[in-house]
């Protein structure tokens, strides 16, 4: 047993990390020790990668041995949206300080000098100037290459006792005297840490595509404050999105909070979007409520995690509404070209008069706009064609508008719940309940494949309910009467038997095998319908093997409630 | 009127059965056991729609403990019954609230056709709003109940829903036929309540007036003779 880390009485009572318990309690009897538990820590520092991430999209844990410690943050080229270097670690000490959270920081070009610097210096910040790296580390000892323990006591030995003591020494010579790999690897961090060879940082999170971000001086306390800045912020991350030609798929939005952790709701769409309405509503209806906000969050941050190409749609061709007079003022100009899901509200890829002009259009269809309203209002901008006089034209474009459906379906999703919403889809099979699957909803309607060779029940019971049969009209015939839900019913109508086979390229239990159904359509004389089943043929099927004893025993047929029809 | 009494039987030549549906109506069915003629009551009421084929899909919002009670709506029953499944998005809500809620989301959204959601107790603030979501997004909303009820309702039309015997099989007398159902219009905004007795429409899945005499229609005018000719030919 070692020492994994110690608080300040213990290092001032002259323990070390590395020292053995009972020599530390030698030394001080009164030691209070805990188990190390390094999958917390690690927990910890993720948590705080995540922190960290408001000052760049790419942390990285540093999870190598020693213990997890260390955090390595990609500031290039950003420092100076910080103020620079010295007052980026100023922020992050102070606002670490008062999450309580004690810490070495060190800048340097390369992530292993980075490293060595917070490491091995006396000096609290340490920021190594650029390009000035070898100066900078020379006087720190060797363990700030991050070598084994080994070749640490070998360059020891050899009396290399500063990094610095090594620039002078040929390198072949160098790696040849170590044994195996060492010496390759002392040469390799050497050459990470001066900066000659790259060393690859993995970050946490893959770095969002898009992010916007806001630091507020004031920490936001309550939900009403996020909610407020949450409408400026999509906005300006819809500008982004709609630039780059993307829409989000899945969206977070991130509070930073004092105490250095974070808190996110986040929201999965059905199709991608740049509309800032539909995803601040999305966001709201997800719940910001749940936001843990804590003593408050100094920044918010919303990521798009997952983007996807947005194609640019013509929702019309003609902004005019069949039913109604052609609009006044029509004449040759363009047509109405929006990307899907744009509301068309400020990221617009065409000029105002003809957004407005597409909003017409969707009130048309909504019945709203009166004939006189329609008169009434500004003249429309000039139109590119002859308006549309076929068949429905408005109406059935918009009702194929895959864009609002697919935002429906992302509202109810985002409120119900992702299994919440479903459409079925057929399956090649004649077992009713495997005959369909109900799948998360997306725009597109599935392929239809839903026979209609048989007459089938509205309504499937979600697993059979047992009835009880006490006359049938031959062994093998339709039931008479039968008793489902304590009320007994008189059949007066009857159809069949459907004898449904079991699929016997499916694998089956083979103490129980699976029996062949034959169903009924029945009839009460209330005249309800019913769909039963009775399982397993008589006097061939009513066999099966006991699980204990292992010997056949007696099943006889049994009778199931699987469905009612209108 | 006396809801438990079970319904009387619709004259032989009612008026004219109402064929468009309304934006928001109510369908009950006539006791716990009748909700499958409920159901498909329902479906053909939606499918009245003005303009036809309306290619905007229609969705159905349940709770858990109508689906444990009832069943779950199986999309081959649904499609013999003119439901157009492929159309279909099925909201599992978990509570009453919720699924009116998304009924109305939806109704609002004008994305759908129509909707239908299961309810016990509607309150009449949320059907009025309903109402108004359906009005605004050009679709219809069915408000399905399990059991009639008087309570205050901003349906324009609130049917109750009995299952009767079925038509008598075309090929098979002991077979069931055609599924017939009673549907009493009880209560109407701007219109005579009435009661019909419809049939399932083997072409399009619907309902229609079963006639009340003899169900074989008119024969052809003209000398008997002239008709075996034709058939002849």
């Amino acid at each position: 047993m070692t020492l994994h880390a110690l608080n300040d009485a213990a290092r001032a009572a002259g323990l070390f990390r590395g020292q053995s318990h009972a020599d530390a309690c030698a030394i001080l009897p009164a030691l209070v020790s805990a188990p190390a538990e390094p999958e917390r820590d690690l927990g910890m520092l993720k948590r705080l990668a995540l922190w960290a991430e408001r000052f760049s999209p790419s942390v990285a844990v540093d999870s190598r041995e020693p213990g997890y410690d260390g955090l390595l943050i990609d500031m290039t080229g950003g420092a100076h949206l910080f103020g620079g270097e010295a007052a980026l670690l100023a922020d992050i000490r102070a606002r670490l300080a008062s999450a309580n959270i004690p810490a070495r920081l060190a800048i340097a070009d390369t992530p292993a000098a980075a490293w060595a610097l917070a490491r091995f210096t006396a000096v609290e910040d340490v920021i190594a100037p650029s390009g000035k790296t070898r100066e900078a580390v020379a006087s720190l000892p060797v363990e700030g290459l991050r070598l084994g323990s080994e070749a640490v006591a070998l360059l020891k030995r050899f009396g290399l006792r500063q990094i610095g003591d090594l620039y002078g020494l040929p390198r072949a010579g160098l790696a040849r005297r170590f044994r195996g790999e060492a010496g390759l690897r002392v040469v390799e961090r050497l050459d990470q840490t001066l900066g000659v060879l790259s060393e690859v940082l993995t970050p946490e999170r893959p770095p969002p595509a898009y992010r916007v971000w806001s630091p507020f001086a004031e920490p936001l306390m309550d939900v009403a404050g996020v909610d407020f800045h949450l409408p400026r912020l999509m906005r300006a991350l819809c500008i982004q999105l709609a630039q780059g030609g993307q829409g989000a798929r899945r969206l977070s939005l991130i509070g930073y909070r004092v105490d250095g952790r974070t808190t996110s709701v986040q929201a999965g769409l059905s199709a991608p979007s740049a509309s800032a309405e539909h995803l601040i509503r999305l966001l709201r209806e997800k719940g910001l409520e749940h936001l843990d906000l804590g003593f408050g969050i100094d920044a918010m941050m919303l990521s798009v995690d997952k983007a996807e190409v947005l194609e640019a749609r013509q929702t019309a061709l003609a902004p005019v509404k069949t039913s109604f007079p052609p609009l006044r003022g029509e004449g040759p100009g363009m047509g109405v070209v929006q990307p899907v899901g744009f509301t068309g509200r400020s990221q617009s890829v065409l000029p105002t008069p003809i957004q407005k002009a597409g909003a017409v259009i969707r009130r048309a269809d909504t019945e709203l706009l009166s004939e006189q309203n329609a008169a009434d209002r500004p003249s429309p901008p000039t139109l590119p064609f002859p308006p549309q006089r076929g068949k429905g034209s408005v109406e059935s474009l918009v009702g194929q508008d895959p864009a609002s459906l697919a935002a429906l379906i992302d509202r109810l999703q985002a409120k119900l719940g992702e299994g919440a919403v479903l459409r079925p889809r057929g399956v090649e099979s004649w077992i009713p309940e495997r005959s369909e699957t109900w799948a998360p909803a997306g725009p597109e309607a599935p392929e239809a494949a839903f026979d209609l060779g048989r007459e089938r029940p509205i309504l499937l019971l979600e697993r059979p309910e047992e009835v009880n049969i006490p006359v049938t009209e031959l062994p093998d015939g339709a039931p008479r009467q039968f008793t489902w839900r304590r009320v007994q019913r008189r059949v007066v109508k009857a159809e069949g038997p459907e004898r449904l086979s079991p699929e016997w390229w499916r694998p089956t239990d083979a103490l129980k095998p699976v029996r062949t159904r034959d169903y009924y359509r029945l009839e009460d004389d209330q005249g309800r319908r019913y769909w039963l089943f009775r399982e397993g043929l008589h006097a061939r099927e009513d066999l099966d093997l006991d699980p204990e004893t292992q010997e056949e025993r007696e099943r006889h047929p049994t009778w199931w409630m699987h469905g009612v029809f209108a | 009127m006396d809801l438990s009494t079970p319904l009387h039987a619709p004259s032989p030549a009612p008026d004219l059965y109402p064929a468009v549906c309304e934006p928001l109506e109510e369908v009950a069915a006539a006791r716990p056991a009748d909700v499958a003629p409920a159901l498909a009551f329902a479906l053909s009421r939606l499918a009245q729609n003005k303009s036809g084929d309306d290619p905007r899909p229609w969705v159905m919002a349940t709770t858990p403990m109508w689906l444990r009670e009832r069943g779950r709506p199986f999309a081959r029953g649904l499609a013999g019954m003119g439901g157009a499944p492929e159309r279909l998005i099925w909201i599992r809500a978990a509570k009453e609230i919720e699924a009116l809620w998304a009924l109305e989301e939806a109704l609002k959204s004008g994305a759908v056709a129509g909707g239908l959601v299961t309810a016990e107790q509607p309150a009449f603030v949320t059907t009025r709003r309903l109402d108004f979501a359906a009005r605004a997004g050009g679709a219809r909303g069915v408000v399905l109940r399990a059991g009639p009820a008087l309570d205050l309702s901003a349906a324009r039309m609130r049917w109750r829903i009995a299952a009767t015997a079925s038509a008598p099989g075309q090929f098979d007398e002991a077979a069931p036929g055609a599924p017939r159902l009673v549907a009493d219009l009880a209560r109407r905004r701007g219109g005579p309540p009435g009661i019909w007795e419809l049939e399932q429409d083997d072409e399009t899945g619907g309902f229609r007036v079963v006639p009340g005499l003899a169900d074989h229609g008119l024969a052809e005018a003209g000398p008997e003779r002239s008709r075996r000719k034709t058939a002849a030919a």
